[in-house]
């Protein structure tokens, strides 16, 4: 009987991903989230500032890089006039800010001539995809690998876990690409060319976002979503591998000290199921597993564009690396921008979650 | 408190980290020992077979031996890496110690600091090599940008909570100067830390390295660069010619194991002598 009464108390316990919502701690978060919100303006303004000064304080000739190699003096000259280099840094930073805060534009593009926010459609879109991609196989094999790491703790399977942890984290991701190409494409044949997102023969219609796999199937354009995929699953492989190395170390450490909390072990000590024990234990490594996640989205944004390369991608990070070879400034600086932005945009709605699921974290 | 700081680490030495770092040495003096001439070298043998005979690693499209090229690599990206390394660690450890100061400007510095952090470090070292105009020097200086701001925070964050610690306070009350708290006392405390923190960074700064040469920026051609070499064996992959790429892989790998690793070691030896 006794233990029947004991069953019935743990059941009343908040279930492992339910959070405990009150009225005062309503009033608590939205007052945080208040200010946290009033600092963003301020913080947009010095993420913009920063990314013209970052670029345009480098000594670049980017005038003589678009003239071209053989260009005389005065041809280069001529070209720096035209692109309103030969001015001073601080009348540029007002032309730059006035232009942006006026008519939101970014400027135009030296070589293209195209206004940069459309380049950022254009392929943002493509490498939010893989970075999804990227980030689901990495979170589902790093913290499957964590977590029977710190089950089987010190026993042969937590030393395969270390193992794939410590050669992971030796292997550039880039490198990666190419073994995974070579292993996967030319010597098993399991998979497409790397030729992007979709094959050299296949032209999306109708395109929405521009990223392949998530426009067909919208579109629902089956046989090319087939395709899509297929071109994406290696990609999103290297990626997802590369970083998932991460999610188990930080797994294994966080849910190995959880199995040997307190909470773990009163939940063992009434005999609950395994799975549920998990749970609880799992609770505990959520918002470090969160936080993880989400810095590396934002940092993937340009941190995933050697791996786009690799596998002609063409994303944001690819486009923008062969930009910065041109030395096309207004786009680099429209990059870096973006990027910043969004780390800014993805901090904000991490620091609100962490605060809404672990009402541990203070307040202030 | 001894123990933590450098004299303890070298007494504890630790079998394992010692083998890697004089692994590295001799990875180092065995690439400036064999001879290497790019010019020399290319289109000497059209020859591109890999396996035992006389191109162990194979040659690369140009004829290049890529055992030597893998060797010669080593001559370049190593003591690059190694001055990156250094570079950051020079300004990264006073600027922790300064930062570790309770001031208003420490807490400005810092804040700058996240705000800097914001962007994508990697990519900022990309657009400063390339648009600098692909220097050598460059790239130390795109290395130590990643790097600085990790060793400022590391630094920092142990200094903070060494200034708690009663010693300092002695240190404080006899009327030790700001300079000689945190020179010599709160210094040779985080040396430990510091050096985990150096061969992790010799790490990194090896994968950026090869992923600059990759992308073509801060090393031009003839030289020989890990990274370069990916690069021009990556067509190679997809046609069967994985040596060219491969073995320069290897390369990178086994420097960012070995480094890794003793930063690894060097970790577990501190907390072993600080728990003793």
């Amino acid at each position: 009987m006794r233990s029947v009464a004991l069953r019935f108390e743990v059941a009343a316990l908040p279930t492992p991903l339910q959070s405990s919502i009150s009225p005062d701690f309503v009033r608590h978060f939205s007052l945080f989230a208040a200010k946290r919100l009033a600092f963003v303006p301020a913080a947009v303004l010095i993420v913009i500032t920063l990314s013209f000064f970052i670029v345009n304080l480098v000594p670049s000739d980017a005038a003589r890089e678009k003239a071209g190699g053989l260009a005389s003096d005065a041809d280069v000259a001529a070209v720096k006039h035209q692109l309103g280099l030969d001015q001073d840094i601080w009348h540029r930073y007002a032309d730059f800010m006035s232009n942006l805060l006026t008519h939101g534009s970014l400027g135009r593009s030296y070589y293209s001539d195209r206004p940069v926010w459309q380049d950022v459609w254009l392929f943002l879109p493509s490498t939010i995809e893989l970075i999804v991609l990227s980030l689901i196989i990495a979170t589902v094999v790093g913290v499957g690998a964590g977590t029977i790491g710190a089950h089987f703790k010190n026993r042969f399977p937590d030393f395969v876990v270390r193992a794939f942890v410590t050669i992971t984290q030796a292997i550039p991701d880039f490198f990666l690409g190419l073994l995974l190409i070579f292993l996967i494409f030319y010597k098993a044949g399991w998979l497409p060319a790397p030729t992007g997102q979709n094959g050299l023969l296949e032209f999306p219609e109708h395109p929405i976002t521009h990223a392949v796999l998530f426009d067909s199937i919208v579109n629902g354009q089956w046989r090319l979503a087939r395709s899509a995929f297929s071109h994406a699953v290696l990609p999103a492989l290297t990626l997802g591998i590369f970083y998932s190395a991460y999610f188990a170390k930080t797994a294994r450490s966080v849910i190995g000290t959880a199995f040997d909390s307190y909470q773990v072990e009163f939940a063992r000590s009434l005999g609950l199921p395994d799975r549920q024990v998990l749970g609880y234990a799992f609770r505990q490594a959520r918002t470090p597993i969160i936080t993880y996640g989400s810095i590396l989205f934002a940092a993937l944004i340009g941190g995933a564009a050697i791996v786009e390369t690799v596998f002609a991608w063409g994303g944001y990070g690819q486009f923008a690396i062969e930009r910065i070879l041109h030395l096309d400034i207004p786009e680099v600086q429209g990059f870096i921008m973006v990027a910043g932005l969004f780390t800014l945009i993805i901090f904000l709605v991490l620091d609100l979650l962490v605060i809404f699921l672990d009402p541990r974290v203070s307040i202030g | 408190m001894a123990s933590r700081g450098l004299v303890g680490a070298l007494r504890r030495i630790d079998p394992i980290a010692a083998a890697g770092v004089l692994l590295v040495i001799s990875f180092i003096v065995i690439a400036y020992a064999v001879p290497y001439s790019p010019i020399d070298d290319a289109n000497a043998h059209r020859e591109s077979l890999v396996g035992p005979g006389k191109y162990w690693f194979g040659t690369d499209n140009l004829g290049r031996d890529v055992f030597r090229r893998v060797l010669a690599g080593a001559r370049l990206d190593l003591p690059l890496a190694l001055s990156g390394m250094a570079v950051s660690l020079i300004l990264g450890v006073p600027l922790g110690l300064l930062a570790s100061q309770k001031s208003r400007w420490a807490e400005r510095f810092m804040r700058g600091l996240d705000m800097f952090q914001a962007f994508p470090l990697l990519v900022l070292a990309i657009v400063l090599v390339a648009l600098a105009g692909n220097h050598l020097y460059m790239v130390v200086v795109a290395i130590a940008l990643i790097n600085t701001p990790r060793f400022i925070r590391l630094v920092r964050s142990e200094a903070l909570s060494l200034r708690e610690s009663r010693f300092v306070e002695a240190a404080v009350a006899i009327g030790a100067t700001r300079a000689r708290v945190m020179f010599r006392h709160l210094l040779p405390n985080t040396t430990g830390t510091i050096l985990v923190q150096a061969s992790l960074t010799a790490a990194q700064s090896i994968v950026v390295i090869a992923a600059l040469a990759y992308l073509g920026i801060g090393i031009r051609p003839p030289q020989a660069s890990w990274g370069a070499m990916i690069k021009d064996g990556s067509q190679g992959i997809t046609t069967g010619q994985w040596w060219i790429a491969i073995f320069p892989g290897i390369a990178v790998f086994i420097c960012v194991l070995l480094f890794n690793q003793i930063a690894d070691r060097l970790e577990k030896v501190l907390s072993r002598g600080a728990r003793g």
